[in-house]
């Protein structure tokens, strides 16, 4: 049934795609998907009539009886004025932000309208907020303006085209412009990415596209200024050193590059380092397309690809206890044809593999704190190895002989 | 955080209007609104009287601390007593950061209307909404049945309403000092106020919710989003990833209790399920579903169906039973912080012994039977055995399984042959074992060509017989998958001189060794037969079977195929060496238990 819905409206062409790809079965509340936009509708509170909808498009998506059901929430107490409201009912999810014009004019001293849009119960419409915030704002302007709502000679033809195009537009290619006289008004969907993870010295950014995809003008100074050194071997205290940025600025362009889907973290690549496959090392042996990718991005040269085979073994004999260089010595890679360092990557970008960390921790009882040094003091089981060192100026195994001579300090890997 | 409630709040609407009758936690909001007048008072701040756009400033959030913010309990009231098109179904309405969910519920005259409604981050996933949407449910029934029964919401609202008039009808000097809400009063008085009360402090504190409407009702709610939290803060297991655990559960994996079995037994309520107390009383972590189940006298489904509830409740998780050759590493999202709460609870539990000393033993892969040494006191063994378990409960550690992958060739693995394939095999062993009779299968004719070579004897009795013989050794179990060998002709013996019967044996090997091989590519054929263990038949045997059952493809580890095939370890692991050119092993854990770490991969 909702596929043929969407069929009707033909311009739908983002979305159609998205049906093509999943099975209708998958529509359901929660399914975490994004749908399109079924219905824009304005409504104001009539001084006479109470509650209802002066423009829709499509005509008649919401029934006057739906309307009916839930106009409390599409024209709300002053106290939810100006908050984005969504109401879940009837099998439609109706976005709306309230307003409420004060003016001498108004027939009872104020005018209140709201803009909604309207999606299917199951889809997502989080993205669409800002973008009824925004238009709900230009629509107070040109009220204020010229009565562009609230004059019943309008006949309500110019907002009845722009809805029209608004919902089309966003549609079809997820933006919009519209232009009113000499003001033009910009909408877009943006999507809703999660907040990058902290960023720490230790760790090192790497592509995950590729890279001459986006070297382009759209981003600032200091990100300039740091992409030539992200290669995906540097940690972030190398990069800030080598491209003479300071540390936290590096950090926080890294994040804004994770936001947008850029760069991933890896942890720092050494041969002393434990790696161990993980369940999703089944993939490599099914998917012919992975392997392919696999194959291209471990090779040591373009010509002489490895074996699949031997790539397989180097990444299942990862496990607790095999550091890469024991692997290097028991399989050598090089006559394989093999770059192990190539592979680790690939292996941890394609969650093949996941690294196995150190952490050491003192069970020393606390009695002397003081007496310790800033190194023993980071033996608190919270802080890696990798990340001591990197705060420590030491390199693996300067700190393998501290530690070695502490019997109270246990190292645990996990 | 997410899964907690930020409130609860109970709204009625009758011929008397709509009323919000109970709203808890209440004193946040007082507490607010106070912060936000000092902050007004500040004398830095501009105060801005002439407003351009004559917009507000913008409320964006009602949640402050954990709490719900910002609305009047008259707005609540009109938004949640819903219009009656609108009753019994799902109610749903997010405001700014806030969502509120709820199921508006008719009671027996239609007149009335009550709503139990959650206030949530507007952030939870949609399976906590509609956990909660489900609580809502609940409570709406066994109010409407207590309303049926006799008339106990009736009589609560009444109270409510009367706290309500009590303190808004007090003389306004007393009213300014006395700082008392009406819910203050109605907690007092009600019972539904502290059932309400009590469901909100336990989604808080444990996700478990055990309330007696009216002291009859019984409502208990479990909200696996947090309940499975245990000590992981922002560590949430998904209602369907528990379902899918089940889906994927084997009758060889065994349950490992989280609470003590006696405690657990005396909680249960009086008309639990016998079944589930049989269960229990048989329980071991060293048996599997399919041995607890014969102990307890259960069918193997109802087993499954016991343990899906004391996995949903957090009660048990799924482990392969305990032995010797369980290898152990430290799961990568135990904590291992010195000052952590688990290793005093550890110390408390095993005096003497320090959590983070006897996990670093784990840091490499390590099984029980090489931590066993056959010198220590028996005491030590069994200390050794508890320890291991408490950290399986507490999920500190991991079991990795052995993978086996077939890669007979350089270029990888040999990709599952397509379903017409197998299929065809399939349906060749099928008719075979159905009537051994001539029917032209491949199998048949070939038995026949050779009897054809065999001095030019016309296929005769003993081929019969020994075709027939090939499909009896081949019924029982069907666990040789329709490959008609080891039948060594033995029947065909008796009647034959001994040096054709040996003409014959060596006939019979070559051709079974081609057999064994037809499922595999040529290139794939030379590469096995390179390898010296395959001359010998039977090691072939087993490799070619595992392999047609597709069980070298990383998708069954040892422990199952040991299961699925009945047999030995030291069988597989002989195996493993003797084709150890060929075949790849990879150590992991088993993908249908690892919901429980947070690191899984789905």
């Amino acid at each position: 049934m909702i596929v043929s819905r969407v069929l009707d409206y033909g311009f739908c062409a983002w979305f159609v795609g998205a049906v093509n790809m999943v099975e209708e079965g998958e529509y359901f509340e929660g399914c975490d998907l994004e749908g399109p936009l079924r219905c824009i509708f304005l409504c104001e509170f009539h001084p006479t009539a109470g509650p209802k909808i002066t423009c829709q498009v499509p005509d008649n998506y919401i029934s006057k009886e739906v309307f009916d059901a839930v106009s409390v929430y599409i024209i709300p107490k002053a106290q939810l004025q100006r908050s984005i409201l969504t109401v879940t009912l009837l099998g439609s999810k109706i976005l709306g932000f309230p307003i409420r014009i004060d003016n001498k004019k108004y027939a009872r001293n104020a005018f209140y309208f709201n803009l909604c849009f309207v999606c299917d119960a199951w889809a997502r419409s989080v993205q669409y907020e800002p973008v009824v915030k925004k238009l709900s704002d230009h629509l107070i302007t040109m009220e204020l303006e010229k009565r562009f709502l609230s004059n019943p000679q309008n006949e309500n033809v110019p907002l009845s085209a722009m809805l029209k195009q608004v919902m089309e537009d966003l549609n079809t290619y997820r933006m919009c412009t519209l232009t009113e006289g000499t003001t033009t008004m910009h909408l877009k969907v943006v999507k809703i990415s999660k907040e990058p993870s902290p960023v720490h010295d230790h760790q090192v950014p790497i592509f995950i596209e590729e890279q001459h995809k986006f070297r382009s003008e759209q981003w600032d100074l200091t990100t300039y200024q740091v992409l030539p050194y992200i290669d995906g071997f540097n940690h972030i205290a190398k990069i800030a050193a080598e491209a003479d940025v300071e540390n936290n600025l590096v950090k926080a362009c890294v994040q804004n590059l994770m936001y947008y889907g850029v760069v991933s973290l890896l942890p720092i690549f050494q041969y002393s380092n434990v790696y161990a496959a993980t369940p999703k090392l089944r993939l490599l042996a099914e998917n012919k397309d992975l392997q392919q990718r696999c194959i291209k991005y471990v090779s040591k040269s373009v010509r002489q690809p490895p074996a699949l085979r031997d790539i397989f073994r180097m990444y299942s004999s990862m496990t607790y206890g095999t550091t890469v260089r024991d692997l290097c010595v028991r399989l050598n890679p090089h006559p394989l044809r093999i770059n192990e360092r190539k592979l680790v990557q690939f292996g941890l970008l394609k969650g093949l593999i996941r690294r196995i960390y150190k952490y050491p921790v003192d069970l020393s009882e606390d009695n002397e704190v003081n007496a310790k040094d800033s190194l023993h003091r980071s033996f608190t089981g919270l802080q890696s190895v990798d990340e001591i060192c990197c705060a420590h100026g030491l390199s693996n195994q300067q700190f393998e002989d501290q530690v070695e001579r502490e019997p109270n300090v246990v190292l645990i890997w996990k | 955080m997410e899964p907690n409630p930020l409130s609860i709040i109970l709204v009625k609407s009758d011929s008397k209007g709509d009323r919000l009758l109970f709203r808890y936690p209440y004193a946040a909001d007082a507490r607010n609104e106070a912060g936000h007048q000092s902050r007004r008072r500040n004398p830095y701040a501009l105060t801005i009287t002439e407003d351009l756009l004559q917009t507000p400033p913008p409320q964006t959030s009602n949640i402050c601390k954990g709490h719900l913010t910002g609305f009047s309990d008259e707005v609540l009231s009109t938004l949640f007593a819903v219009k009656p098109e609108l009753c019994e179904r799902k109610f749903e309405l997010k405001v700014n950061d806030v969502r509120f969910v709820g199921h508006p519920t008719l009671l027996s005259d239609s007149i009335i209307l009550t709503n139990i409604v959650f206030a949530l981050h507007a952030t939870a996933s949609h399976s906590i909404v509609k956990c909660y949407y489900d609580l809502s449910k609940r409570l709406g029934v066994a109010l409407r049945h207590e309303e049926r029964r006799c008339g106990y919401l009736s009589q609560e609202t009444k109270t409510m309403v009367m706290a309500h008039d009590e303190v808004s009808a007090r003389p306004e000097g007393e009213k300014a000092d006395d700082a008392d809400t009406p819910f203050d009063l109605i907690l007092q008085r009600s019972t539904l106020a502290r059932n309400l009360k009590s469901v909100y402090d336990d989604l808080i504190s444990t996700g478990l919710v055990h309330v007696r409407v009216n002291r009859w009702i019984e409502v208990s709610f479990c909200l696996p989003q947090k309940v499975h939290q245990f000590y992981k803060k922002d560590f949430i297991i998904e209602p369907e990833s528990i379902h899918r655990c089940l889906q994927s559960l084997r009758p060889y994996h065994g349950l490992l209790l989280l609470v003590e079995s006696n405690e657990l037994l005396d909680h249960m309520h009086p008309d639990a399920s016998p079944a589930l107390v049989r269960l229990i009383r048989m329980y071991s972590p060293l048996k599997s579903l399919q041995t607890l189940a014969a102990d307890a006298d259960l069918t193997l489904s109802q087993m499954f169906q016991l343990a899906g509830h004391l996995l949903y409740w957090a009660k048990a998780t799924v482990i392969y039973p305990l032995c010797e050759s369980n290898v152990y590493v430290i799961a990568p999202d135990a904590p291992t912080h010195v000052n952590s709460p688990l290793t005093e609870r550890f110390s408390e539990h095993f005096p003497g012994m320090n959590l983070l000393q006897v996990m670093s033993d784990f840091s490499l892969p390590t099984s029980i039977s090489q931590k066993m040494n056959p010198l220590n006191h028996p005491q030590h063994q069994k200390q050794l055995v508890q320890m291991i378990v408490w950290m399986l409960q507490h999920r500190l550690l991991l079991q990795l399984h052995t993978y086996v992958y077939f890669m007979p060739t350089a270029s990888g693995p040999s990709l599952p042959q397509d379903g017409l394939g197998r299929q065809h095999s399939h349906s060749l062993h099928h008719s075979s074992t159905r009537d051994g009779s001539y029917q032209s299968t491949p199998d048949e004719q070939l038995s026949i060509s050779v009897g054809g070579l065999m001095g030019g004897r016309a296929p005769s009795e003993s081929d019969l017989s020994s075709n027939i013989s090939d499909d009896v050794l081949v019924t029982p179990g069907n666990k040789l998958n329709g490959l008609p060998i080891q039948t060594s002709g033995s029947l065909v013996s008796t009647d034959n001189e001994v040096s054709f019967v040996n003409v014959l044996e060596e006939e019979k090997s070559s051709l079974v060794r081609e057999e064994l091989l037809a499922d595999f590519s040529d290139e794939e054929r030379t590469a096995i037969l390179k390898i010296p263990a395959a001359a010998n038949p039977e090691d072939l045997l087993l490799l070619a079977q595992l392999c047609r059952m597709g069980y070298l493809r990383g998708c069954h580890h040892l422990e199952e195929i040991m299961y699925l095939e009945n047999i030995r370890r030291s069988q597989l692991l002989q195996l493993l060496d003797k084709f150890r050119d060929v075949l790849v092993t990879c150590e992991t854990e088993d993908p249908a238990i690892a919901l429980f770490y947070s690191h899984s991969y789905t």
